[in-house]
């Protein structure tokens, strides 16, 4: 169930950014154990399941959830961003992503896969929508993230 | 980027997927756990005992947002968890929780215990509450004798060890 926000996670409170190194972790563990198709089968269920609410919200059309979950969480964790839309696109475009800058900040070695967490989250989000959402690697720490509704 | 506050949701659908594959992944997982912490853990643990332990989930108390109480005595040490924030957040879910999500906690504590010479007892209590106790003994006959109070012990590493027996042993 959503809160109030619209959003159906939405916490607030103490952050645990060291929860980016494990992530970074578990990534490596799955892709030398196992390879992308499992990585990117655990980030499908996150995106369907954990997501349920924003996944379900897409498909009737709506992208206000993912546009909410995207500008409260960059914000919670001071990512630098910029959120545009034109029409029927919405572009975030991300100059520094927290995640990436916290590990840096750390000397910890980021994970080649790391990346897979945003980019096959978002592929997942948009199955059985009316919208394709591309991330667009730019560098280590920056991407541009991009709803589209597909031509009908 | 999924939000450090979502990583539990995420560990929840890693340990789903590793059991989905078999018992035997989500085991080889929390070996691989165990054997990171024991890098940085086990020696201090070794040098520094129950006040070590003590120290060190003091520490994680606060640093983890927990709510609970630490106990040291001159034979054990306890970590009574009155809330889990890492279960809790499992629970407030829109997936499923993994049905051995809490024993990821023993998977990697074990090792690290066991590998100082200390014994471990983790009394989960319940896998749909977050509350649980973790007891860390110097002796092995005092640990077992509160094991056999406690109420759903966690035994991560018995189940694998059962299940290969019963895989290798002949047809009867």
């Amino acid at each position: 169930m959503k809160n109030p926000s619209g959003l159906r996670y939405r916490e607030t409170g103490p952050l645990h950014r060291d929860f980016h190194r494990t992530t970074n972790g578990t990534i490596a563990y799955l892709r030398k154990r196992y390879g992308l198709g499992l990585l990117d089968e655990v980030f499908r269920r996150v995106a369907h399941d954990v997501y349920h609410s924003i996944h379900e919200d897409l498909k009737r059309g709506d992208t206000e959830q993912l546009v909410a979950h995207w500008r409260h969480f960059m914000r919670r964790e001071k990512g630098r961003f910029a959120i545009r839309r034109r029409g029927d696109t919405i572009q975030m475009t991300v100059h520094e992503c927290p995640a990436i800058a916290y590990l840096r900040g750390r000397g910890i070695p980021v994970d080649p896969a790391f990346c897979r967490q945003t980019i096959a989250v978002n592929e997942a989000l948009s199955e059985a929508t009316p919208f394709a959402i591309t991330t667009e690697v730019l560098g280590e720490g920056r991407c541009v993230q991009t709803i589209r509704r597909r031509p009908s | 980027m999924i939000p450090s506050d979502h990583f539990v949701r995420f560990y929840n659908e890693v340990f789903k997927a590793l059991e989905d594959k078999g018992h035997s992944h989500i085991v080889a997982y929390w070996r691989e756990l165990g054997r990171i912490q024991s890098r940085e853990l086990a020696a201090r643990f070794r040098a520094g005992g129950l006040q070590a332990c003590y120290d060190y989930w003091k520490r994680i108390l606060k640093e983890e947002d927990c709510k609970g109480r630490l106990t040291l005595t001159e034979d054990y040490f306890e970590f009574r968890m009155d809330r889990c924030p890492s279960l809790a957040k499992v629970l407030d879910n829109d997936a499923s929780p993994s049905p051995l999500y809490c024993d990821h906690c023993a998977g990697w504590v074990e090792p690290v215990i066991r590998s100082a010479g200390l014994h471990l007892v983790c009394d989960m209590e319940s896998r749909s509450e977050p509350h649980c106790v973790l007891r860390v003994y110097r002796d092995q006959a005092l640990a077992r004798a509160y094991e056999r109070q406690a109420t759903l012990p966690s035994h991560p590493y018995a189940r694998a060890t059962a299940k290969s027996t019963k895989r290798h042993a002949a047809p009867t």
